[in-house]
């Protein structure tokens, strides 16, 4: 494969950090892997564990948040997982295995809350400034999510994940371990607000 | 889910507009505090969710305490955080009517007043440029006959540069002045009362200028960064653009510098928590501004503390809520941010050279905070940066070349007004 993959990393905090991929990485759904073991099977996860000091790796359409545990700067980081990525297209196959192949009767169970949760409260909430959130998957009780319209790149969209959309899922669903936001926010083109000199 | 109870509860105050939710939000969750967020324009969630989400308006603090008091009654309260110029001053107040310790309410009001500021410091002989205080009302052509050239205009209640402008004439001052006018007319400058009708004419003072970063702690201050600004700052504006750190300047005077600082803070009777202090160093320091908040935008993201690499946001939550500061000692690569100059008045179509610019070697991302569509508008008239540009590298000079060539790669594509 010649075409060339464009990434931007994009460092969330000391430990999280989402690479945005200008070709699809993975086609529907979203995967979450928290370790090697859970990566077999599906090669560019297999890569990425490879990297000494990763510990989770979450992947939906063209983009990848990996979190590491290790201290240090993402630098040297994000290029050997620049570099995972690219060998990975260049392989060609697939890159990761089906969603469906692993996906338990639990985490089955509480998408469908959390789907009827995001329909009634979470988008008539976000709706009021324009936004809307994508329900992508729930895996081991984590929430994927995508945020859009005027959520997507607000400057307090990471304010609503926490505070108000998290905070009512695991109110509601105590066995929700926490959620993921897999938003490409720099594409956002209509935020609700957009961050000023303060 | 009933939270534990002796997980400390934070109200953390963020303007809707600030550029450091996430980092400050981020930080809370990493330290497992109970956060409440307070914020100027109502979350979609705050109906749901209220012991989560607050509204306050920060422009009336004493209301914003009145609501908080009666909020605690419910939600005990560990501390208050503020994260820019203006929270900080209503963090002061709420923590004082919570009983809870802050910085004396006085010195929040002195470091956010550049005219209350410098009468402070001035009269405890710390080195500010010679200032005099006007009124908009004021004949524009008398005062102008007296100023000292050069000389810089300045609001007493702006902040990030916002309106600051140089003059070396007559002439200029009153083309500086008319222009003052009407970014101090401006509806979110108006409505910050009389502080929006006063401006300073401040001795202008060549030379380097540089930025420390620092945290209070029972008065004592510890430097967490000082940084250079490689680009002269010698108006008619004063855009912030590179900041590197450490400082290539000479061990005594950074020592100086933090001296100046520390001395600074006394002077406002700020106690605990951060500052951000901004110096000219002609010769010796020379206190151009001091603010009781952390440095602004996204340019904390470089840096990292103590072994494990915690954030600026981290460290200042830590020391907010009594937990644990596992050190203040920044971790020792050179590192720099850069503030993408606003190109220039009108709408962003489009960036391009963005690849281009984060494969510089040395750079370590490149975020753009401005979206497509978004009106752009320069200084001194404008507030917002189109973006940040980070680097980390084996020297200072090796960072600030980084920048330079990653922001030479960029290219904005502008609907011209």
């Amino acid at each position: 494969m010649d075409r060339e993959i464009r990434i931007q990393a994009e460092p969330i905090d000391a430990e999280r950090c989402r690479f945005v991929v200008s070709e699809p990485l993975l086609e529907g759904g979203a995967r979450r892997f928290a370790s090697a073991g859970e990566a077999k099977g599906s090669p560019l996860a297999v890569a990425l564990f490879a990297i000494p000091g990763l510990a989770e790796v979450v992947v939906a359409g063209g983009t990848i948040t990996v979190t590491k545990t290790a201290p240090g700067p993402w630098q040297a980081v994000g290029r050997q997982v620049g570099a995972a990525i690219r060998a990975a297209f260049a392989a060609g196959g697939p890159l990761f295995a089906p969603a469906a192949a692993v996906s338990s009767e639990e985490d089955e169970r509480l998408y469908g809350r959390v789907a009827d949760l995001f329909e009634a409260e979470i988008n008539p909430a976000v709706a009021r400034h324009g936004g809307t959130v994508e329900l992508i998957d729930v895996q081991d009780a984590m929430v994927l999510l995508r945020m859009g319209g005027g959520c997507q790149g607000c400057g307090m969209a990471d304010v609503t994940l926490r505070q108000g959309i998290e905070a009512l899922l695991r109110k509601r669903l105590p066995e929700i371990r926490g959620l993921i936001d897999v938003t490409d926010h720099s594409a956002g083109a209509n935020p609700y607000v957009t961050a000023s000199k303060k | 889910m009933a939270e534990p109870a002796s997980r400390p509860r934070l109200l953390l105050l963020l303007p809707s507009t600030t550029y450091r939710a996430t980092a400050f939000v981020e930080a809370a969750h990493r330290l497992d505090l109970d956060l409440t967020v307070a914020t100027d324009q109502a979350n979609v969630f705050a109906a749901r969710e209220p012991e989560r989400l607050v509204t306050f308006d920060f422009a009336r603090p004493e209301r914003a305490a009145e609501e908080s008091r009666a909020f605690a009654a419910r939600h005990p309260v560990r501390a208050v955080v503020g994260v820019d110029d203006d929270t900080v001053v209503v963090a002061a107040v709420i923590a004082a009517a919570l009983g809870l310790p802050h910085n004396p309410v006085a010195a929040a009001l002195a470091a956010r007043d550049k005219h209350h500021q410098r009468v402070l410091l001035s009269g405890a002989r710390v080195p500010v440029p010679g200032y005099r205080l006007h009124g908009l009302e004021e004949d524009a052509a008398a005062v102008a006959r007296t100023a000292p050239y050069p000389c810089v205009l300045k609001p007493t209640c702006l902040s990030a540069s916002r309106g600051v402008i140089r003059a070396d004439s007559p002439r200029e001052f009153l083309a500086a002045h008319a222009r003052l006018v009407g970014i101090l007319a401006a509806p979110d400058v108006a409505a910050l009362g009389t502080a929006a009708r006063h401006y300073l004419v401040e001795e202008f003072v060549p030379g380097p200028e540089v930025a420390l970063e620092g945290v209070l702690d029972g008065g004592r201050l510890h430097v967490l960064a000082l940084f250079d600004k490689p680009d002269p700052l010698d108006g008619p504006y004063f855009e912030e653009t590179i900041y590197v750190t450490p400082s290539r300047l000479a061990e005594a005077a950074q020592r100086a510098i933090a001296e100046c600082a520390e001395r600074a803070a006394a002077a406002l009777g700020l106690v605990t928590g951060p500052i951000h202090v901004e110096l000219r160093c002609p010769d010796r320091p020379r206190l151009i501004e001091l603010a009781a908040r952390p440095i602004g935008g996204r340019c904390s993201r470089v840096l990292r503390f103590g072994p494990d690499g915690i954030s600026l946001e981290e460290l200042l939550l830590r020391q907010a809520a009594g937990l644990s500061v596992p050190s203040w000692q920044r971790e020792p690569q050179p590192v720099g941010v850069m503030m993408i100059p606003t190109p220039g008045l009108g709408l962003l179509r489009s960036v391009r050279g963005l690849e281009q610019a984060r494969a510089v070697p040395g750079i370590e991302g490149v975020e753009l905070t401005a979206h497509p569509g978004q009106r752009l508008v320069p200084l001194p008239e404008g507030s917002q940066y189109p973006g940040f540009i980070f680097a980390r590298a084996p020297s200072p000079a090796a960072v600030e070349a980084a920048l330079r060539r990653a922001h030479g790669c960029l290219a904005f594509d502008m609907e011209p007004e």
